[in-house]
């Protein structure tokens, strides 16, 4: 079930991720061609209302990749879409929503499910990230939702009381959308970051999507700022309004009307539809800006008015 | 006559059950709009705290569900953070009242969002699941626990354990290793108040809608709470929570209406 120790992820990094300053700048279709294969774990989070690798997953769905796992913790339409798309296996549940169609696939066991929690499932990443061998919790004790996890209740070496060890999540793949990245893939991250440095850090491929390039000499400005460092990413996407139908903080809104549409998703008929409609019907992120044009993209500029500590 | 919805009611009952300068970790919809509707009312100084890390924020009215971690609702916060540590505020004992939902819940407690039916692998209805319920219910000094006065929602075995309550009574809580002093404070629902007891920490009646009897109550229930000595009638809204809500917090009855 534990498929890497925490000396394979540290051999992988020694091996794999960069230290020099490469221009990691790629297309979504390269980055996903080349870090994303059949059968991996997947990570993101932030929901698909805000700052969420959307343009990301598309490119996944696009490119059809199949038996991944996934990692549901605070996340909402991707667990959807994903499945319907039928890149899927697995999926460790924090929470699933809020589309119907999610519901309707496990109801009619279509898909695989393990249950944790989205406090464990941080903790799982903060473990993979720090290099925590395990790490132990509280939380999940005297619950049915351990029971169908790969979590262990265990006794306190120290105290003797009760504790549920959960193993580090290290996942082949993160995907992060940031506000600001430099071409390296230093970024930053405005607003609550849920896991986004324990994901770029805890995952054997980081991808990072952001809304604009910056200099690498910003983050030296204001390093209390920076939230990944580089050598923590495998490629950089400059892809703005990467997060639709998301908003970014700081950026644009939630298109609520697209989201509204895609809630309604409750078979495999309009999930179809959907895909061919929205995901399959463009060959890439800047073709779907076009289509859905500056006008109405310009309409979510202009409701994002709130820039407090976003900039 | 009633001239408030039970989303409105349980709303306004909610929000009386926070108290100022405390913290309290907020869950999505109706909790949110409680908090909402308390801050403006009576609890200014409350400090909330959202799972995917916000600290402090005064969230921006009309409530929009979209929102989220979005800007309207992490609004003036004193600090953003990551989720772990978050959720380690209230592990650390910082968060005084937790504030959550059930599909389902039991008589000490313990409330399932995770599944309907006798088979996990093939369940009759699945929920969310978790999210961070079960670190609220787990670490907050006191849950507070708002459903729908349901008979299928008060059932003696819930078919899946999601966040703990008392477990099964007395001292289990503690022994399954749960953090001392922790546990469900109260059930708000759209027609009674329900308190834990003491001793056996069973879910006791101790408070019922105005005009409603214990009985009224009791028959709408999967098992048959502890009854109080002095059962009180529950106050309804007033004008003043009406009009908050109504005109200022929730004017698209998004929750309050259900017309999310």
């Amino acid at each position: 079930m534990i498929k890497n120790d925490s000396n394979d992820f540290r051999l992988y990094v020694k091996a794999h991720k960069k230290r020099a300053l490469v221009n990691k700048l790629v297309t979504e279709r390269d980055a996903v061609a080349k870090f994303v294969s059949d059968g991996d774990y997947v990570a993101y989070d932030f929901s698909s209302l805000t700052r969420g690798p959307q343009a990301l997953i598309r490119e996944i769905i696009r490119q059809k990749k199949c038996y991944l796992s996934i990692c549901a913790k605070f996340t909402l339409a991707e667990s959807s879409l994903l499945t319907g798309a039928g890149c899927v296996e697995k999926i460790d549940v924090g929470f699933l929503g809020t589309i119907p169609y999610i519901n309707r696939a496990v109801e009619s066991g279509k898909v695989k499910l393990e249950e944790w929690t989205n406090g464990s499932l941080s903790l799982r990443l903060t473990a993979g990230a720090y290099g925590i061998p395990f790490i132990a919790t509280k939380a999940g004790l005297g619950t049915d939702t351990i029971r169908h996890s790969s979590a262990v209740i265990s006794k306190n070496p120290f105290t003797n009381e009760n504790v549920l060890l959960l193993p580090p999540l290290n996942p082949d793949v993160g995907l992060i959308h940031v506000q600001e990245a430099d071409i390296y893939g230093n970024a930053r991250v405005y607003g609550p970051t849920v896991s986004a440095l324990e994901t770029a850090m805890a995952s054997k491929k980081t991808i990072v999507s952001c809304e604009r390039i910056i200099d690498t000499s910003e983050f030296r400005k204001n390093p209390s700022a920076t939230t990944i460092p580089a050598f923590c990413v495998d490629a950089v996407v400059h892809l703005p309004f990467g997060a639709w139908p998301g908003g970014t903080q700081g950026y644009y809104e939630l298109d609520k009307e697209h989201f509204f549409k895609m809630s309604k998703i409750t078979d495999d008929v309009h999930m179809n539809d959907y895909l061919e409609k929205w995901v399959y019907g463009f060959s890439s992120h800047f073709e779907l800006l076009d289509y859905i044009g500056t006008e109405s993209l310009a309409e979510l500029v202009k409701q994002s008015t709130i820039i407090e500590g976003y900039r | 006559m009633n001239d408030y919805t039970d989303g409105e009611f349980l709303i306004c009952r909610t929000a009386r059950v926070i108290e100022d300068n405390s913290t309290v970790f907020v869950g999505f919809g109706l909790p949110q709009v409680s908090a909402m509707l308390a801050e403006m009312l009576y609890t200014p100084n409350m400090i909330q705290l959202f799972e995917f890390g916000a600290v402090g924020p005064q969230s921006m009215i009309p409530y929009l569900r979209g929102t989220m971690g979005g800007p309207s609702n992490c609004y003036r916060s004193v600090k953003w953070c990551s989720m772990t540590e978050a959720f380690s505020y209230a592990a650390a004992g910082y968060i005084d009242i937790g504030i959550l939902g059930a599909v389902e819940i039991d008589r000490y407690g313990n409330i399932n969002s995770t599944m309907l039916g006798n088979n996990y692998e093939l369940p009759n209805a699945r929920f969310p699941g978790s999210g961070g319920g079960s670190e609220v219910a787990s670490y907050c000094w006191r849950t507070v626990i708002t459903l729908k006065h349901e008979k299928r929602r008060f059932v003696e075995k819930l078919s899946f354990l999601t966040s703990p309550g008392y477990l099964s009574g007395g001292g289990s809580r503690e022994s399954a290793g749960l953090p001392t002093g922790t546990g469900p404070y109260m059930v708000v629902t759209s027609e009674a108040i329900f308190d834990f007891e003491t001793e056996d920490k069973q879910m006791r009646l101790i408070a019922v809608k105005k005009g409603r009897t214990v009985k009224d109550v009791t028959d709408e229930m999967g098992f048959v709470p502890k009854i109080s000595g002095n059962v009180k009638a529950i106050e309804e809204p007033t004008k003043d929570e009406l009009y908050t809500l109504r005109n200022l917090i929730d004017p698209y009855g998004m929750v309050s209406r259900g017309k999310g």
